[in-house]
C-alpha cells in the first residue's frame, strides 16, 4: 500500500470542534452505569483464587479437602484439574510462551493463581482459599533483569524456550547507523532506568461466564476490550468452536490500557462456570490486579548514544535496552514494535539501532499502558537530547528547535520506515513557551537562586503517535508467527422509520467517549440532531471487526468508518428523495436533517424518507430495498508491510500527533518535595472533535505521568515479593500531588490521512510528563550538578542526590 | 453463620434484613440493597470509591461492617438526581466534565454534598481539601475541582 | 479481600463492653471506628475471633473542659475533633494534628480513643499526646487506671492497654496561656501515614526559649520525645539559629529505620527540617500569643 490520497477537509463543520457534553455522562453521573460488579446473573456464585506467596516455586500437593468441605464451597479448581479442560491462554509472542489461568505445575510470581474456588459469596470462597494447603518447593528467584542471561537450571523459568532467561533478544538497524556515528563530533551517552508502573483503574477486571448445557455455549459478561478483534482466541483455550462463546461487553471503569484484553480473568470465569455447572462471577480484588493483572507497565534499563555535530545537529541514535518482561510474554516485544513509532521523535535523525534484549524474570507479566512502550521512548530521547544540550551548551529550546522535521517535509520517513504524516513542532513549541512565559520564568529563576530558592523549568517536545497498525505486535519476531495486518474498526448505522438513528458500535466504552465522538460524527455527517442519535454496543455474536480503543486510534477509526457508513445511506436517502422529488441526484443536499432541490424549497426530511425506505416498497425506485440502513468497516488508513530483514520497519503508526510539556516547579532542598508553580501542555492532535474531552485526556493522562514520574513504583524485593501490592505503598496521586493548573494548548495540523484530519489523543499528556518533569527537577537542582535518569524521582531520592553533591563538595 | 437483623434507612427508604456481622457495608449496599452506584476500588480504605453519607457524613463503606450503621441514615449517589433531573452537582459534573470513566464520580459527588453542606461558599483551597480524600485515575483532578466551584455558585443562586 | 468470620458483640455500656472483653484474651478486639483495623481485617492480615462494637457508647464521645484538664471521650469522632471550638482554644496542638489524620471520611469515622490505642509510630496523635503529657483514662473488670502517655505506647499498634481494658478518656492538660505550638509533617502524599511528624510546643519571653518540647513520629517505634533536644533550646536565645542547631541536635539523635518509602537517612533530613520549622512557626505563635 502507498501513500493513500491526501484527503480534503470540509472547513464549515457543525459539531465536529465543538465542546458538546458527553452522551456517557447522565448514566454515570446518578450511579446508574452497570460495570461488571453491578451485573448479576440468576443463580450466580462467586469466585476467589488462591495466589502464589511465592516468587518461583513447583506446586508438590495440593490438599484442598478442608476447602471443599466447607459449607457454601460449591468448587474447588487447581491447575491439574483445570487443563484437563481448558488449554493455554492466548499468548502473541512467537515462539508462544506457555500460560494457564491456574498455574498447572510451577508458579512464577508472587500473586500466580495456584487455585481457584468457587461458592455461595466472595466470603466464603475466601474463606476456603485460606483452608487449601500447598506444598511448594522454592525455585531460585530472578529479579534483575541483568541476571537473565546467565540463568541456568532451575532459575529458567521457561526451558521449553531456551537455556537461560532471554526472552527475545534482536538487534536492527535503520540506515547507515555506524558510518554516521563515525562522522559524528560528539557522541553523548547516558544510561537510563525506567522501572514498572502499572495503570491501575479504580475498577479491577472482572468477568460473569454463564455456560448454557442446552445449546452448549458461554456467555461472558466482561470489562474487556479487545472481544471484536480477538476474543474468539478465548474459545480456543476453553477448547470450544469460536460461535459457541458470546462475550457481552460491559462498561469499563477506566482501563489505560490494561483491559484490552483480560484473558485471564475470562477463561478463569468461563473454566470455573463449566465445571460447577453455575454461573460464576470472579471480579479481581484489588490485591489480584496488582499481583497478578496482565499489564505492569514497561520495566527497561537503556544505554542510549547520540551522535552529533558540534553545532547541535543530530545524526544517529542508538540504545541498548534491557526489558523485564516478568514471568510470561503475552504481548510478544509489541512495546518495542510501537517505540519504534517515533523512536527518533520529532528530530530529523538519519539513522537509528535498537539492541534489544527481553527478559524473563519472577514477576508479573507486562502488558498495555498508556504509551505501550512509545512513552518509555519518549523519556529516553528526550533525556539525551537534554544531556547533549548541557555537553554542547546549547539551550534545550535551541538544539530541539535547530533539529525539527519541518512543516514542509511531510508526510516524513523517519529512519524505521515508519511515515508521519503532518505537523508543526516549532508551532507547537511556540505556542507553549509564550503561554509558560519561558522567558520570563528564566529570569525569576535566576532572582529565585540568589535567595536560595530552587525553580526548575523543565522542557520536553514528544511525538504522540495515533491509529496502530498490528504489525507493530510481531515484527520484532525472529519468525512472526501470525503475521496480520489488519486493525479496522467497523460501525453499523440504522436509521429507523421516524428518522432516529441507531449506532452500534463494536468497541467499548472504557472511560474513553465513543458514544460523544460517534454521536458527535454521525450528526456532522447526516445533520442529524444528536439527541436523535443513540448508540448501543454490540457483543461478538453480532459483532463486526473491531480492534478496539488502544494506540489512541479510536475517534479516527469511528469516524471513518461511520463516513464509510453514512455514504451508503445519504446515497439511498438521495436516490429516494430524488425519486419523489423528481429531481437528479446531482441537485439534491443534505442539510439540517432535510433532502432538498438546491435552490429550492422543495424537499423531504429524513424521517419523511425512512417511513418510504421502511414501509413502501412498492413507491420506492425498483433498485430499493426496504430499509435505511448500512454498515461499515474502517480498515487502518495506512499501513505497509515490514520488510524481509526488518531494516524497514514499513508504516504502521502514521498519524502522528506532537505536544510539548513545559513545568516549572521549586523543590524544598531540604525535604525534596515538588511543587508546581506553572504547567503548561500544549498539543497537535490534528483536527479536534470536542475540545473539552481531548483536554480531559490531556490533563488525566498529564497526572498519570505525573504519577509514573514521581510515585509509582511496583517494586519487587529481591526474593520477588510486591512491596507495593496495595493503594496505601503504590503511590497513585491523589489531587493534592496534581499540579493545580494544567494549562491546555492546542496547535491544530490536519492528518491528510484521516477523516476530518483528526489525530489521536488520548494517551498523549502520560507520553510527555516525564521528560518534561525529569528535566524540570534537574534544572532546579543545577546547583548541584544533579542528573535525572531514573525514575520515579521521590522526595527521598532527590535529597539522596542533594545529600550526594553536598558531601562531595565537602 | 450467625446472622444480625438489621435496620437502617438508605435514601428514604427503610430495610430490615439479617446480615452476616463481617458483612461490609459497600458489600450490603450493592449487593443486598442492589444500589450498584456505590463502588468498591480497594477495599482497604485508600481510593475513596465507596464513600456514602452516614447520616449525613462521608465514610467510607470497606471499612465500615453493615452492622454498625444499625439505625443510621445512609445516602449513597442514587438519592440526588436522575438522569431526567440531576442535581446541581451533577449538572456540574456534566458541564465541566468532570468524569470520564465515572466510577469515582459518585463518591466525588457525596463528598462534594458534605462539604457545601457545612461550608456553601468553599474556596477553591478548601474544595481541593475535601476532595484530595477520593482517587480519581482519568480526570486529573482539575475539572473535579472546577464542577464544585461551579455547582457551588448554583447553589448559592438557588437558595436565594 | 472480605474479613474472616468473627463473632460480634454490640455493647449497650462499658460494663457490657468489658464483659465482652473477657475472658478471650487477645481473641478480641474493639471496634471503634475501624478505620485501621477493617482495613486489616479485609486483608486478612488481623482475624479477632471477638469484635467488640463500642459504637453505641454515644457517652464516651465528649470534649470538655474539668478543672484545668481538657477531657476528650475516647469514642470522639476526629472529625468532632477538627471542628471543636473548645479543642482550637485549649488544644491548639491537636486541632493542627488532626487535619493530618487520613481524610476527612477517615475522620468522620474514626475515633480519638481508636487512634491511639491502635499505636501507630506514625500516626499524629500519639505524638501530640505524648508530647502534651496527656494521661489515658482505661477501665477493666478489675476498675479504672490512669496511664501516662510516655507510658502508654511500647512498639508499633502495641500498647500497654491490656487486652480485657478499654481506653475511656485522653485528659489534656489546657493550653497554658503564651505557649507557641506547631505540628508538621511529611508524607509520601497527601492524607497517608507520615514518614516523619514533629509536635513541637515553644514558650520564650524576651527573645530566650524557656522550654519546649519535641516528639516525633515516624522515627522510631513509637512516639520519640527528644530530650536532649528540648534541653537545647533552653535558656537560648529564640530565633532561626537556635533552632537550626536543635533541629541537628534532634536529627543525630533519632534512631530511624528504613524502609521502602524513606532511609534513615531521609527520616533524619526530615526530622532537621520540620523540626526548624515547626519551632518558627511555634516561636511566632508564642509571641503573637503573648
Amino acid at each position: 500500500m502507498s501513500a493513500p490520497a491526501v484527503k480534503d477537509h470540509p472547513i464549515h463543520r457543525r459539531w465536529i470542534g465543538q465542546s458538546m457534553k458527553r452522551v456517557e455522562d447522565p448514566r454515570l453521573l446518578t450511579g446508574r452505569g452497570k460495570y461488571i460488579d453491578d451485573i448479576v446473573v440468576p443463580n450466580m456464585a462467586h469466585a476467589a483464587v488462591l495466589r502464589s506467596p511465592h516468587a518461583h516455586a513447583r506446586i508438590k500437593k495440593i490438599d484442598a479437602s478442608k476447602a471443599r468441605a466447607l459449607p457454601g464451597v460449591l468448587l474447588v479448581l487447581t491447575g491439574a484439574e483445570a487443563v484437563e479442560q481448558t488449554g493455554p491462554l492466548p499468548c502473541f509472542a512467537n515462539p508462544p510462551v506457555a500460560q494457564y489461568c491456574i498455574a498447572v505445575d510451577r508458579v512464577r510470581h508472587v500473586g500466580e493463581t495456584v487455585a481457584a474456588v468457587v461458592a455461595e459469596s466472595r466470603y466464603i470462597a475466601e474463606d476456603a482459599v485460606d483452608r487449601i494447603e500447598v506444598e511448594y518447593e522454592p525455585l531460585p528467584v530472578v529479579v534483575n533483569p541483568g541476571d537473565a542471561s546467565t540463568s541456568k537450571g532451575d532459575a529458567v523459568l521457561h526451558p521449553d524456550r531456551g537455556a537461560n532467561n532471554i526472552a527475545h533478544q534482536r538487534t536492527l538497524t535503520f540506515g547507515s547507523y555506524d558510518e554516521d556515528m563515525r562522522s559524528a563530533d560528539v557522541i553523548v551517552r547516558r544510561k537510563v532506568r525506567w522501572p514498572r508502573s502499572g495503570a491501575q483503574p479504580m475498577e479491577t477486571v472482572g468477568a460473569i461466564a454463564s455456560y448454557d448445557e442446552g445449546t452448549r455455549k458461554f456467555t461472558i459478561y466482561a470489562n474487556t476490550s479487545m472481544y471484536n478483534y480477538v476474543g474468539w482466541l478465548m474459545a480456543v483455550s476453553l477448547k470450544i468452536p469460536a460461535h459457541k462463546l458470546n462475550i457481552v461487553p460491559t462498561i469499563a471503569g477506566g482501563s489505560f490500557g490494561s483491559k484490552i484484553f483480560t484473558h485471564k480473568v475470562l477463561v478463569l470465569a468461563a473454566t470455573l462456570a463449566r465445571a460447577c455447572g453455575r454461573p460464576v462471577k470472579y471480579v479481581e480484588d484489588r490485591l489480584d490486579n496488582m499481583t497478578s493483572c496482565d499489564n505492569h507497565g514497561s520495566d527497561r534499563i537503556y544505554e542510549l548514544e547520540l551522535g552529533l555535530k558540534r553545532d547541535g545537529t543530530m545524526l544517529a541514535f542508538g540504545m541498548k535496552v534491557i526489558d523485564d518482561y516478568g514471568a510470561y510474554l503475552q504481548f510478544g516485544v509489541g512495546h518495542h514494535g510501537n517505540a519504534a513509532a517515533q523512536l527518533t521523535g520529532p528530530y530529523r535523525i538519519k539513522s537509528a539501532r535498537i539492541e534489544l534484549t527481553a527478559v524473563f524474570t519472577n514477576k508479573c507479566q507486562q502488558g498495555a499502558y498508556r504509551g505501550f512502550g512509545s512513552e518509555v521512548n519518549n523519556f529516553a530521547l528526550e533525556r539525551i537530547v537534554d544531556a547533549a544540550a548541557d555537553e554542547l551548551g546549547i539551550s534545550p529550546v535551541e538544539i530541539r528547535r535547530k533539529n525539527f522535521i519541518q512543516p514542509e517535509q511531510f508526510p516524513y520517513k523517519i529512519p524505521t520506515g515508519n511515515v508521519y504524516d503532518s505537523g508543526n513542532y516549532g508551532a507547537v513549541l511556540d505556542k507553549a513557551l509564550e503561554m509558560a512565559d519561558y522567558d520570563g520564568w528564566r529570569s525569576r529563576q535566576a532572582d529565585a537562586r540568589k535567595q536560595g530558592r530552587y525553580i526548575g523549568i523543565g522542557l520536553a517536545s514528544c511525538q504522540e503517535r495515533s491509529v496502530f497498525s498490528s504489525t507493530e505486535f510481531w515484527f520484532w519476531n525472529h519468525e512472526p508467527g501470525f503475521a496480520l495486518t489488519s486493525s479496522p474498526e467497523s460501525v453499523n448505522i440504522k436509521i429507523d422509520p421516524t428518522g432516529k438513528a441507531f449506532v452500534t458500535l463494536y468497541s467499548p466504552f472504557w472511560g474513553n467517549s465513543p458514544e460523544t465522538m460517534a454521536t458527535q460524527i454521525v450528526a456532522e455527517q447526516l445533520t442529524i440532531d444528536p439527541s436523535d442519535i443513540e448508540i448501543t454496543y454490540a457483543d461478538t455474536d453480532q459483532g463486526l471487526m473491531g480492534t478496539g480503543p488502544g494506540g489512541s486510534r479510536y475517534t479516527v477509526m469511528i469516524a471513518g468508518a461511520i463516513a464509510g457508513a453514512a455514504t451508503d445511506i445519504k446515497r439511498k436517502l438521495f436516490k429516494i428523495a430524488g425519486h419523489f422529488l423528481e429531481a437528479s441526484e446531482q441537485d439534491l443536499e443534505l442539510r439540517d436533517g432535510r433532502v432538498s432541490v438546491r435552490g429550492t424549497d422543495r424537499g423531504m426530511t429524513i424521517p419523511e424518507i425512512a417511513l418510504q425506505a421502511y414501509y413502501f416498497r412498492l413507491s420506492l425506485p425498483d433498485d430499493c430495498n426496504s430499509g435505511l440502513d448500512a454498515r461499515f468497516t474502517y480498515d487502518h488508513p495506512y499501513t505497509t508491510q515490514p520488510n524481509a530483514d526488518r531494516t524497514d520497519l514499513g508504516v504502521f503508526y502514521p498519524i502522528m500527533g506532537h505536544m510539548c510539556h513545559i513545568p516549572i516547579v521549586e523543590i524544598d532542598i531540604e525535604t525534596g518535595q515538588l511543587t508546581y508553580l506553572k504547567y503548561v501542555a500544549v498539543h497537535d492532535c490534528g483536527t479536534v472533535v470536542n475540545p473539552m474531552t481531548l483536554a480531559g485526556h490531556v490533563r488525566g493522562g498529564t497526572v498519570q505521568g505525573i504519577g509514573s514520574t514521581m510515585y509509582e513504583h511496583f517494586y519487587y524485593d529481591e526474593q520477588g515479593q510486591l512491596v507495593t501490592a496495595n493503594f496505601a505503598d503504590y503511590l497513585i496521586p491523589t489531587l493534592k500531588e496534581a499540579p493545580p493548573n494544567i494549562e491546555v494548548g492546542h496547535v491544530v495540523t490536519p492528518s491528510p490521512f484521516t477523516e476530518y484530519g483528526i489525530k489521536g489523543g488520548g494517551e498523549g499528556g502520560r507520553m510527555g510528563v516525564p521528560p518534561a518533569l525529569a528535566s524540570a527537577v534537574e534544572d532546579a537542582l543545577r546547583p548541584f550538578g544533579v542528573k535525572i535518569d531514573t525514575l520515579p524521582i521521590t522526595p527521598m531520592k532527590i535529597r539522596d542526590m542533594i545529600r550526594a553533591a553536598q558531601q562531595r563538595k565537602g | 453463620m450467625e446472622q444480625v437483623q438489621l435496620t437502617l434507612t438508605v435514601n428514604g427508604t427503610r430495610y430490615s434484613r439479617p446480615v452476616e456481622p463481617r458483612c461490609l457495608l459497600s458489600d450490603f449496599i450493592r449487593h443486598d440493597l442492589g444500589l450498584t452506584g456505590t463502588h468498591v476500588g480497594c477495599e482497604h480504605g485508600v481510593c475513596g470509591m465507596c464513600t456514602v453519607l452516614i447520616d449525613g457524613q462521608t465514610a467510607r463503606t470497606c471499612l465500615t461492617f453493615a452492622v454498625q450503621v444499625d439505625g443510621a441514615e445512609i445516602t449513597t449517589v442514587e438519592a440526588l438526581g436522575t438522569p431526567a433531573k440531576l442535581h446541581p452537582l451533577q449538572q456540574a459534573f456534566w458541564e465541566k466534565h468532570g468524569l470520564q470513566c465515572g466510577y469515582c464520580t459518585p463518591a466525588m459527588l457525596l463528598t462534594a454534598v458534605e462539604l457545601l453542606n457545612n461550608n456553601p461558599n468553599p474556596t477553591r483551597n478548601e474544595i481541593c481539601e475535601a476532595m484530595s480524600a477520593n482517587l480519581c485515575r482519568c480526570t486529573g483532578y482539575q475539572t473535579i475541582v472546577d464542577a464544585v466551584e461551579s455547582a457551588a455558585a448554583a447553589m448559592k443562586g438557588e437558595a436565594r | 479481600m472480605k474479613p474472616a468470620p468473627f463473632q460480634y458483640v454490640r455493647a449497650s455500656s462499658i460494663d457490657d463492653a468489658l464483659a465482652g472483653l473477657a475472658g478471650h484474651g487477645d481473641d478480641a478486639k474493639v471496634l471503634a471506628g475501624g478505620q485501621s483495623l477493617i482495613a486489616l481485617m479485609n486483608l486478612r492480615l488481623v482475624r479477632p475471633a471477638v469484635l467488640v462494637d463500642i459504637n453505641r457508647l454515644s457517652d464516651l464521645a465528649y470534649i470538655r473542659q474539668e478543672n484545668g484538664t481538657l477531657a476528650i471521650g475516647a469514642l470522639t469522632r476526629q472529625s468532632a475533633v477538627e471542628s471543636s471550638d473548645v479543642i482550637a482554644r485549649l488544644c491548639p496542638l491537636m486541632a493542627e494534628a488532626i487535619r493530618f489524620v487520613g481524610h476527612r471520611p477517615i475522620r468522620n469515622r474514626g475515633t480519638v480513643g481508636g487512634n491511639l490505642a491502635h499505636a501507630d509510630p506514625t500516626s499524629e496523635l500519639p505524638a501530640v499526646a505524648v508530647a502534651l503529657g496527656a494521661t489515658f483514662v482505661t477501665r477493666s473488670q478489675k476498675g479504672q487506671r490512669t496511664i501516662a502517655a510516655d507510658d502508654f505506647f511500647v512498639a508499633p499498634l502495641s500498647t500497654t492497654l491490656a487486652s480485657n481494658e478499654l481506653l475511656t478518656e485522653v485528659r489534656i492538660p489546657v493550653w497554658p496561656a503564651g505557649q507557641g505550638w506547631a505540628f508538621m509533617e511529611v508524607s509520601p502524599r497527601a492524607g497517608d501515614y507520615a514518614l516523619v511528624g514533629v509536635a513541637a510546643t515553644l514558650r520564650a519571653a524576651d527573645g530566650v526559649c524557656q522550654s519546649g518540647r519535641l516528639v516525633y513520629s515516624g522515627v522510631g517505634p513509637r512516639p520519640i520525645r527528644v530530650a536532649k533536644a528540648e534541653q537545647a533550646l533552653v535558656g537560648c536565645s529564640s530565633g532561626e539559629a537556635t533552632f537550626r542547631e536543635v533541629a541537628e541536635i534532634a536529627a543525630g539523635q533519632v534512631e530511624p529505620s528504613s524502609d521502602f518509602h524513606a532511609t534513615a537517612d531521609y527520616r533524619r533530613d526530615l526530622v532537621r527540617a520540620l523540626t526548624r520549622r515547626a519551632l518558627m512557626v511555634a516561636l511566632d505563635r508564642c509571641q503573637k500569643g503573648a
